[in-house]
């Protein structure tokens, strides 16, 4: 089942002839289980997918189907909802609340989204996954930038969304680490059955995808499949 | 409100800053508030206790009961509810003891200000040499028994009893006969009386040369009484608007420092109106911490306080301030509000 899919999506920043074309008849489509891998140089029109994929920016031209809805229908406020429950963020910057502990930052999603969020159990297991459970009582100014970047994915994990969008994981990591963070996006995947997309000029995370994709001048083409 | 408290118990230090520049707001609105009423009590503070509605002067006094001269014919027949009194400054003078300027109003002892005048101790005045004083004489070392001159006149006076809140125009007052004010100013074949007052808001003297106003009318043409209230309110409005921009100034740096953490959260999809709470929250939490301690301080402050300085602690006056300045906390957070609710989720992709 497809967790998220553009049809025909254009995009156009400014006007007249300061016109620039980002995206051009985009079709993309992500399935639970998979890691779908877009690579782009920069300025290719990553950021711009990701903005769309991820319900942040309405396209010019084309519909975003997210989790079965029709994205560009929603109000503002059902859109705020669908990002909540469907969606997680992992950024290059992560920008965790820094008076929150660890603890806290799951307990701020909670307060918003009551239902529906990892249980206390699950989220035991993810924070297990990602080394760093004796860390829930630190403030963000106390770890490292690590150790940063695995509560952020785990706070964008805490609302059980079924897609995870991944900007730039990798950024600024040695070859030992993107094959922690590649491998960790892989076991999101697999193992918890999300739709990983991962936008990245960075081929050392070509070994962990499913689905592979080449951005270039806003043109989006699919260059392989991986078989499990 | 979650995110606003743990703000302020992380942040101490900036969040000390703010709350320190609030108390020492609120204390110093707390305190002109204060010495604003207490001033103006003391202006006051005799009329109010007249319980009187209306006052009838001279025509020509221009509402200054100290020109006002009323002659026996403009006097005419008056009820129950009028009385007529005399008022003069005069300053209070005895042997060893410092001289005190006050005012002298002299009553009938059978019209209702004289029957109803509320002695903390003594008796009322029933000779034409006795005197009953306000309570702040007996501070400057005057007692039942003390005898004193007014002006330069040789008589002298006897204070046979205290009252409490007998201060005219700041000024405390000597009560005494309406007859002791006419030979005090020289007046034993001239006037009667400087001011007809009435109980009644009904009343009008129908008398030629004699025009009637309100109580409010009168204390508004007090000396001074204006201006000084104006300045007070002025100060405080000030004071006000002072507060308004350093919670609108700090809050906007605050919020502008955590945009790029708000522009995540918002891309999460955790809704504008929690941010915008968290904002108001804490904007209304500093001040009512301010609040809180700048009260405590301003009771410190009303306990040492000497009784000569002219402060009323009023409480649901203070109080009613305290929502001023919360309301000015609610404004002052709209700044930064705004700012939040244009955060740009997108800010934070693409690095």
């Amino acid at each position: 089942m497809n967790a998220i899919s553009l049809q025909n999506v254009s995009h156009t920043y400014g006007s007249d002839t300061a016109q620039v074309h980002a995206l051009h008849q985009l079709n993309f489509s992500a399935q639970s289980g998979t890691l779908n891998l877009v690579l782009g140089p920069s300025g290719s029109g990553k950021t711009t997918f990701l903005t769309i994929a991820g319900g942040l920016l309405t396209p010019t031209t084309g519909g975003v189907t997210i989790a079965g809805q029709n994205y560009t229908t929603l109000s503002k406020k059902q859109q705020d909802a669908l990002r909540l429950s469907s969606i997680g963020f992992v950024l290059q910057a992560y920008h965790l609340l820094p008076y929150l502990k660890v603890k806290e930052q799951f307990k701020l999603v909670s307060q918003v989204k009551k239902t529906g969020n990892l249980s206390a159990a699950k989220l035991a297991e993810v924070l297990d996954m990602l080394e760093i459970t004796d860390l829930l009582n630190k403030y963000p100014s106390e770890l490292s930038g690590g150790q940063q970047q695995r509560v952020a994915i785990a706070r964008a994990l805490y609302p059980n969304p079924a897609i995870i969008l991944a900007d730039e994981p990798t950024a600024a990591l040695d070859s030992q680490k993107v094959k922690v963070v590649g491998q960790l996006l892989a076991d999101l995947a697999h193992q918890h059955d999300k739709a990983v997309i991962v936008v990245t000029h960075d081929p050392r995370l070509i070994e962990f995808a499913d689905q592979i994709y080449d951005i270039t001048d806003g043109v989006l083409t699919h260059k392989d499949t991986v078989q499990a | 409100m979650f995110l606003a408290l743990k703000e302020i118990k992380k942040e101490k230090l900036r969040s000390g800053a703010i709350i320190t520049m609030i108390v020492l707001i609120c204390y110093l609105i707390f305190i002109l508030t204060s010495l604003s009423l207490g001033l103006a009590r003391q202006n006051t503070a005799a009329i109010k206790s007249w319980h009187v509605q209306r006052f009838a002067l001279n025509s020509n006094a221009n509402t200054d009961m100290r020109q006002s001269f009323l002659n026996d014919d403009q006097l005419g027949q008056l009820t129950k509810n009028e009385a007529v009194l005399g008022q003069g400054s005069v300053v209070a003078k005895a042997a060893g003891k410092e001289k005190l300027s006050a005012v002298f109003v002299g009553l009938k002892s059978n019209q209702f200000i004289a029957k109803n005048l509320q002695l903390t101790s003594g008796h009322p005045v029933r000779h034409a040499h006795e005197i009953v004083v306000d309570d702040s004489f007996q501070d400057k070392g005057y007692h039942l028994g003390s005898h004193l001159r007014l002006n330069d006149q040789k008589q002298r006076y006897t204070i046979v009893g205290f009252t409490k809140n007998a201060k005219l125009n700041i000024a405390p007052i000597v009560y005494g006969q309406l007859s002791t004010w006419k030979t005090m100013r020289g007046f034993e074949h001239g006037p009667s009386a400087s001011a007809i007052v009435s109980k009644k808001a009904s009343y009008r003297a129908q008398t030629a040369g004699i025009t009637t106003y309100s109580t409010k009318q009168i204390i508004n043409k007090l000396p001074g009484y204006q201006a000084q209230n104006t300045t007070f309110i002025l100060m405080i409005a000030f004071l006000m608007v002072i507060s308004l921009i350093i919670i609108a100034v700090f809050l906007y740096i605050l919020t502008m420092q955590k945009m790029p953490n708000y522009a995540v959260l918002r891309a999460q999809g955790i809704p504008s109106k929690v941010l915008v709470g968290a904002t108001i929250s804490q904007s209304v939490l500093l001040v009512i911490f301010g609040l809180a301690i700048g009260s405590l301080l301003t009771a410190g402050t009303a306990f040492a306080m000497p009784a000569a300085v002219p402060m009323a602690f009023d409480v649901p006056m203070l109080a009613a301030v305290g929502l001023g300045l919360v309301l000015m906390a609610l404004l002052g957070s709209l700044v930064p509000v705004r700012s939040v609710l244009r955060v740009d989720p997108i800010s934070v992709i693409g690095g």
